[in-house]
């Protein structure tokens, strides 16, 4: 598909900007991503093109403001919600549950 | 369904990522070749990407066979078939103001390509 | 851009951690997968085996050709199974560079995770149409009567650059060759650079 990630040619990004010893992984949910997108393909329900392609489908305005794992976790959530392993509205009540979880406890340490 | 284990991790990294098909299959194109990618604009996956199409290259060498992305990628089958670096130069890319002495080479499939 | 954003970080946060339970919950996922992946590349060796490879090679012409040619042969004796490596030399006449236009495919097995920059529109968008720019802005002159030759990573082959010798490395072992090798070097946004002799 003509996506947003077909990006070479492209202009107006500005300098490449790399970070002198950069960690592998950012933050802890980046790796989780990462390490979630592994054992889900594991599950032999779909193959690294369709992985891929997952991807490519995230809005391109949207594919450009964000993150790399970002992209990621869209094509991950993408891909479990189509092969009807996970429903949206389950992952939406998870993700509302656990707000609430997070913000009944106590704000020390958090 | 199979579920990723711990203790298979390192043995499931070691085996994955199978594109290659050990297979003899004729090559449509060889060393040296002048090609020009198509015009495709898939609504599905594919990886000819846009700054190639139409665009006229040469055959740099012949990687062998594998899983073509585009029926993969849309469960309609593996397909497999030579894939190919393709060399293009910048100004046949990028046009006349492209830098000079500065080529792309470009892994294609054979599906993505006709003799120019 | 939106990377440091709280709000960014408070959603996806909460929609890993929601994906990682469902998952569980479902049988979907074992409970020590997600740290045996994390720990496998996390605690990768990075670029070493590329870096390793390469210093074999300036050191041993047989071994260099065998990169070069039968890199799956030559990375076996590395004790790798790898059989999607592409080697390319950078010679006076040539200075290559590899990126993935498309997404971000690295040789993970030789070199590790990549970079964020590498996997970034700015060094994607430009690499195969601006490259001396590119190489420029990492400090990197390549003189105009040099060609450039940049790899877009669009299949399954994986490309790694074998950077030239440098000047003055005639004393230096193997090990210590190795460990002047950086992965910018193997990507080929970098040449390999000596320590200034003392004295």
């Amino acid at each position: 598909m003509n996506g947003a990630h077909d990006l070479g040619g492209m202009h107006g990004f500005g300098p490449v900007d790399p970070e002198p010893d950069e960690p592998v992984f950012h933050h802890d949910w980046e790796r989780r991503v990462f390490a979630l997108n592994l054992a889900s393909g594991f599950l032999g329900q779909w193959n690294i093109d369709m992985s891929r392609y997952a991807r490519e489908q995230m809005p391109a305005a949207e594919y450009l403001a964000t993150t790399y794992y970002e992209h990621w976790l869209f094509g991950l959530e993408h891909l479990l919600v189509k092969k009807g392993l996970v429903k949206p509205e389950e992952i939406e009540a998870r993700v509302a549950e656990l707000r609430r979880q997070r913000v009944g406890r106590p704000a020390a340490g958090s | 369904m199979r579920v990723l284990k711990g203790a298979d991790v390192e043995q499931v990294i070691r085996k994955s990522g199978g594109a290659r098909v050990h297979v003899e299959l004729p090559a449509k194109f060889k060393a040296g070749d002048r090609v020009v990618a198509r015009n495709l604009h898939p609504l599905g996956h594919t990886r000819l990407p846009r700054y190639a199409r139409g665009r006229r290259g040469v055959i740099d060498r012949d990687h062998g066979v594998f899983i073509f992305p585009d029926t993969h990628a849309a469960g309609t089958g593996q397909k497999p078939q030579h894939v190919y670096a393709v060399r293009f130069d910048a100004r046949e890319l990028w046009g006349e103001a492209a830098e000079p002495r500065q080529f792309v080479y470009l892994d294609l499939w054979e599906s993505y390509l006709d003799p120019a | 851009m939106g990377k440091n954003h709280p709000k960014v970080d408070d959603y996806v946060v909460s929609r890993v951690r929601a994906l990682e339970s469902l998952l569980l919950e479902k049988g979907l996922l074992a409970p020590d997968a997600v740290d045996r992946v994390v720990r496998r590349y996390e605690a990768s060796t990075g670029p070493m085996i590329g870096a390793r490879a390469v210093a074999r090679a300036w050191r041993d012409a047989a071994y260099r050709a065998r990169l070069l040619q039968q890199p799956t042969a030559a990375l076996a004796d590395l004790g790798v199974r790898y059989d999607r490596l592409v080697v390319v030399e950078n010679t006076p006449a040539v200075h290559n560079l590899v990126v993935c236009t498309l997404c971000s495919c690295y040789p993970w097995d030789v070199m590790g995770l990549p970079p964020t920059w590498y996997k970034a529109p700015a060094y994607r968008s430009r690499a195969v149409s601006e490259p001396r720019a590119v190489l420029a802005e990492f400090g990197l002159v390549v003189p105009q009567e040099r060609e450039v030759h940049v790899w877009d990573s669009s299949a399954e082959l994986r490309y790694m650059v074998m950077p030239m010798l440098p000047p003055g490395a005639q004393d230096l072992s193997e090990d210590e060759l190795a460990s002047r090798i950086t992965r910018e070097a193997l990507i080929g946004v970098a040449e390999v650079t000596l320590p200034a002799r003392a004295g």
